[in-house]
């Protein structure tokens, strides 16, 4: 298992959390303080309501205190900002990987009526359009590319 | 000020706002009172084999229908975090599924989410509150004052930022718009 990793998935129930028995779940509001008690913890659905910069830096507090992380969500945009990123479908794993390569399945992730991050949509379809050449995370960049 | 306050008319309104199911996970869902049953589960496609599950066993999606489908006879039907519940698939089924609900049954609905995306073709007005106060309300996603409440979504973004210096693809909400626009531009 990685140390910061991402779960996506739209059709979850807790059940899939017994396959991470070490991990302490917090699925609700939470003090950063409080993350220290524990070496390893999941995050089920608790980050939903942040933005991306406050996720950030949690995962920076964590990283530097040496705290795994799983962040279970469905908002495929949350997974770029883990390198390793776990598909489910319902309690199978469907794939699992790098984030961007597993993202670029857009086909089954579709499947799953998981919607591709906004970035990651935009570019496949500016490719598709001969557009640009490559995925671009980055709002510069892909202006760059684009336009300059 | 009550939430069913801030609306007057038939229609749905979006509210920038936390949402907490008021559901006792505790029940099972066979005790929960839905009127006509059977209909209102083919209705948000829910299958049978969960009426004799515990609500703490459903998944967020099956919550938020059940959410629902419970509130239906209300004469003002409030729900929330089809962000979080639903994913795109289910969100735009569920959003012509509330759009029918009004135009068809003139139901006044409230939708409660933390993500304004949400409202994207589904709402009149967004308002955003802080417990019994309205503080602020709009009608365009492109108001800069409303992201002072809410996380702005990507696609809004994006346009402001390739727009800044100067004015490239126009305002929208819909990504195939969006690329179609771009095209015009840089071709």
């Amino acid at each position: 298992m990685k140390t910061s990793v991402t779960i996506l998935s739209t059709n979850l129930n807790k059940n899939i959390l017994k396959n991470y028995p070490h991990y302490y779940i917090i699925d609700g509001n939470f003090l950063m303080e409080d993350l220290l008690k524990y070496s390893q913890v999941i995050f089920w659905h608790s980050l939903n309501n942040k933005g991306e910069e406050e996720i950030k830096k949690i995962y920076q507090f964590l990283n530097n205190n040496q705290i795994d992380f799983i962040n279970v969500t469905n908002n495929s945009e949350e997974a770029l900002l883990t390198n390793y990123l776990i598909i489910y479908d319902r309690d199978k794993i469907l794939i699992e990987g790098n984030t961007l390569e597993v993202l670029k399945e857009e086909k089954l992730l579709k499947r799953l009526g998981i919607s591709l991050p906004f970035m990651v949509e935009l570019s496949l379809l500016l490719k598709d359009y001969d557009l640009i050449k490559d995925i671009y995370l980055d709002y510069e960049k892909l202006e760059g590319a684009l336009w300059n | 000020m009550e939430l069913k306050d801030i609306l007057k008319e038939e229609g749905i309104v979006g509210v920038i706002s936390q949402y907490e199911f008021s559901l006792d996970l505790n029940k099972k869902v066979s005790s929960i009172e839905i009127k006509n049953r059977d209909k209102a589960f083919q209705m948000v496609n829910l299958p049978n084999n969960i009426k004799e599950k515990y609500l703490q066993d459903l998944t967020l999606s099956e919550l938020f229908k059940i959410d629902l489908i419970s509130k239906l006879d209300e004469e003002i039907i409030i729900i929330g975090n089809i962000s979080g519940c639903l994913n795109f698939k289910e969100a735009e089924f569920i959003k012509k599924l509330l759009l029918k609900l009004v135009t068809v049954y003139h139901k006044k609905i409230i939708v409660i989410d933390s993500s304004v995306q949400t409202f994207f073709n589904l709402v009149k007005k967004i308002v955003v509150i802080n417990g019994k106060n309205i503080l602020y309300e709009t009608d365009n996603f492109y108001d800069d004052d409303l992201y002072k409440y809410a996380k702005i979504p990507k696609i809004i973004e994006f346009v402001k930022f390739v727009n800044q210096d100067k004015k490239r693809i126009n305002k929208t909400t819909d990504i195939h718009e969006l690329i179609k626009d771009i095209y015009r531009s840089v071709s």
